[in-house]
């Protein structure tokens, strides 16, 4: 009996934690972008997926987290190292995700997108065999060697000056781990806006919001669901299922927007990139599918009303099978 | 007086000194590891040259060495003792023991030269490379196997706090580290879910491994060296459980604010505090060892009060007004070294210090070399989590002004780290003070010529000046 209960315990702990997220993040599914006519996240390049290696066995992580978080969280914003959170879709295809615990240097998960300059090729180069006062130098990820009698340099060597520059003759290149891990970092960025990422708005601006803001998020919201409004209705007016069936493609979405993401996500939804209306590639979720259409449906009916849209949405969201009908005519209505 | 040393105690002697005197290399080579990575955390130019010595796989290869080297074979060997000892016979499947030890520790060599060469995993507590895990998992068998029989075959039918966090620990590694192992390497899952599966193992070997072993040496050496019951007993079986049931589920504190469904964090902070209860039993328990006599009820209580303030600790910090301070900072490393270096490595000294002397039959070489240790331990942990904490502090404060660069950062929280590498230097000396006091008793053991003189064992625990 009382190893049964041991054991009861370690696997209540591992059902609960380690199947639960599976199970909830496991089949997560790229997003489709009908706009694009592309599924995100893309995969990584070959070289970027090598230099994943390197990096992993170097230990970076270690000293570099690779996980922006929401901008009402921390200084992650400020700091410029993205405009959203990362979302677990960001990783959906990296073999070996780094999210790392400490920050010790500065988050990299948008390294390559960073605003106003990210990083090129040749600045990490640079970066990686000069190193700085709070970084090592990583020299044995290049070769310094003699040029050749022809005195040529190579391409790729690197631009060295100062007391960094090799001696005459000679030059520094990198080796083929130190151009994968530079393919690695480039490929470090949010590819794209998945409706789940959409950054959180502050409860508290709820009560304020419905006061002021209808018309900025009515307006903004007027422009980008103009191309979508029209699938959406096409497939909507004939029958309240492929109403539904528009819902998926936020697919994972519902489940995650349980979350306090969630419950806001709709007053922002239509600002985002929109959300495709017909196109329903992944299947995914089958059960929360009635739940779904809450998320994407709301925003445009909402959006139109005059009543304060941060308290209507999650209602008017609540039952929108029902709905479905006249969801679509108010939103042909609105344009 | 009657000795309280018994035939399971001499009998048992070839695989807990094997045991032992391995995990005390460990220990040495881990805290110079250690020390070493903790000189490039603020001199990051050190040692960068070679790939083998870059900080992240030095920091890797430390934390494998003191924790699969150090905390596992001392932790085993103890356990394995009062298991025997309680049991009331002689320990059983003693080749098997010594077998398991050989490889264990080959086991953990190779999985050292496996991280120095780039085979390293990155995921916290499970540095370990892929092909060495099989060895592992074989080896721990191997050794458990004489606990288990002991606790079975024990004979009396009651069985003590101390034989349940002992045999909860025997039994649960092997199935943390094979599940850890099918979900993160044979069959690994996708995206974040791994760093969910790794960070749920990181705590179980935690929670559920090294916890619960530093906690039967408290149970079974408090109540053995102040001559008196426990008080207030009868709750030490829902301390347990509540450990047992709780600790797997915190692991997901660290993942606060990250790309993971916010259940996750949100169980850990309820499951941290629920932990508190457990926490609290065990220190109402154990009060008793602040009052006894003896250098390894010093080492305890210090062992206990840092694992109270670990608890402490890790419940306000898993909440989001705390986390978004010290998430990310060197106060990880502190809540770490907290546990591990002063909770669960001080209670296993002083379990070291209260058993040697029964197992071999001699009193300790040198009591000069105890007190030292005991005045280095306590001076470097308090020291390096002091020291830590400051510099989690400056890093905290840089870190939230998005106008401060990460070279200003790194030039405030470099003094504290220097403190830090100073720490370490204190502990690394303790820990060969330690080492040289237990080969040197063992070599007395072995020595034939010297008569076997029998100390009287309050003797041995206070050691002749």
């Amino acid at each position: 009996m009382f190893f049964l209960g041991l054991f009861a315990a370690l696997l209540i702990s591992w059902v609960a934690i380690v199947l639960g997220s599976n199970a909830q993040l496991g089949s997560q599914a790229p997003y489709y972008d009908d706009n694009q006519g592309t599924a995100f996240p893309q995969w990584m390049p070959g070289a970027a997926a090598r230099g994943q290696l390197v990096y992993r066995d170097l230990g970076c992580a270690a000293c570099h987290t690779q996980r922006v978080r929401r901008p009402d969280f921390g200084y992650d914003r400020a700091r410029g190292w993205g405009e959203r959170q990362s979302v677990a879709r960001d990783y959906l295809y990296q073999p070996w995700p780094q999210l790392g615990l400490a920050r010790v240097g500065p988050d990299l998960a948008n390294l390559a997108d960073r605003k106003p300059t990210a990083p090129d090729g040749d600045d990490l180069l640079h970066m990686l065999y000069a190193g700085s006062e709070d970084m090592p130098a990583y020299r044995f990820l290049f070769e310094e060697r003699r040029l050749g009698s022809s005195a040529q340099r190579s391409d790729d060597a690197l631009k060295l000056t100062g007391a960094l520059e090799p001696g005459r003759g000679r030059e520094v290149v990198p080796t083929a781990r130190a151009r994968d891990l530079v393919a690695y970092l480039l490929s470090l960025k949010a590819q794209y806006d998945y409706p789940e990422a959409v950054p959180y708005v502050a409860p508290r601006a709820e009560g304020a919001a419905p006061a002021k803001t209808p018309a900025a998020p009515a307006a903004g919201a007027a422009a980008p669901a103009k191309p979508a409004a029209p699938p959406t209705a096409g497939g909507a007016a004939p029958s309240p299922a492929p109403a539904g069936a528009a819902a998926p493609t936020p697919s994972a979405a519902p489940a995650q927007a349980a979350a306090p993401a969630g419950s806001a996500a709709p007053p922002v939804a239509a600002p985002s990139p929109t959300p495709a209306g017909t196109a329903a590639p992944t299947p995914s979720a089958a059960p929360a599918q009635t739940a779904a259409p809450a998320g994407s449906a709301a925003p445009p009916v909402a959006a139109p009303s005059p009543t304060p849209a941060g308290a209507a949405a999650p209602i008017s969201g609540s039952a929108p099978a029902q709905a479905a009908a006249p969801a679509p005519a108010h939103t042909g209505g609105s344009q | 007086m009657k000795p309280e040393v018994t035939a399971a105690d001499s009998s048992s002697r070839a695989p807990l000194v094997l045991l032992l005197l391995s995990g005390l290399a460990w220990l040495v080579i881990g805290g110079l590891l250690g020390f070493v990575a903790s000189i490039q955390l603020h001199s990051p130019a050190f040692l960068s040259g070679c790939p083998c010595l870059t900080y992240g796989r030095m920091s890797a290869l430390a934390e494998t060495a003191f924790v699969y080297g150090w905390l596992a074979n001392a932790g085993l060997a103890l356990a394995l003792w009062v298991l025997g000892r309680l049991a009331g016979e002689p320990l059983r499947a003693q080749n098997w023991a010594l077998f398991g030890g050989v490889f264990w520790n080959l086991g953990v060599a190779a999985a050292l030269a496996g991280v120095a060469t780039g085979d390293a995993t990155g995921f916290e507590l499970l540095g370990l490379p892929r092909y060495v895990h099989m060895v592992l998992l074989f080896s721990y068998a191997a050794i458990a196997v004489g606990g288990l029989l002991a606790w079975w075959g024990r004979l009396r039918l009651v069985s003590y706090a101390s034989q349940w966090y002992a045999a909860a620990a025997l039994f649960l590694f092997p199935w943390a580290l094979s599940i850890a192992h099918v979900m993160l390497f044979s069959a690994p899952v996708r995206g974040v879910v791994q760093s969910i599966a790794a960070g749920w193992y990181a705590q179980c070997a935690w929670t559920l491994w090294l916890a619960p072993l530093a906690l039967s040496v408290a149970y079974y050496v408090v109540p053995k060296a102040t001559g008196r019951v426990l008080p207030s007993y009868e709750f030490a079986s829902l301390g347990f459980w509540c450990l047992v049931f709780v600790g797997g589920l915190t692991g997901g504190r660290h993942l606060l604010g990250g790309p993971v469904p916010a259940w996750i964090p949100s169980v850990a902070v309820v499951s941290c505090a629920l932990l508190l209860f457990h926490v609290f039993i065990v220190l109402l328990n154990l009060r008793g060892c602040l009052t006894g006599p003896g250098v390894a009820l010093r080492f305890i209580s210090f062992g206990l009060a840092a694992y109270g303030a670990g608890a402490l600790v890790d419940a306000a910090t898993s909440f989001h007004a705390v986390a978004a301070h010290t998430q990310f900072t060197y106060f990880d490393e502190a809540q770490r070294e907290l546990a591990l270096y002063g909770a669960a490595s001080a209670i296993i000294f002083g379990g070291i210090y209260f058993a040697v002397p029964r197992i071999t039959g001699r009193a300790w070489l040198s009591g000069g070399l105890v007190r030292a240790h005991l005045f280095l331990t306590v001076a470097g942990v308090l020291l390096l989590v002091a020291s830590l904490a400051g510099a989690a502090l400056a890093q905290s404060r840089g870190l939230a002004d998005p106008a401060v660069p990460f070279a200003e950062i790194f030039r405030h929280t470099r003094p504290w780290l220097a403190a830090a590498t100073a720490a370490r230097a204190a502990l690394l000396l303790g820990n060969i003070a330690l080492a040289m006091n237990f080969a040197g008793t063992a070599c007395r053991f072995l020595n034939a010529s010297e008569p076997a003189s029998f100390n009287p064992p309050t003797a041995m625990e206070a050691p002749a000046p």
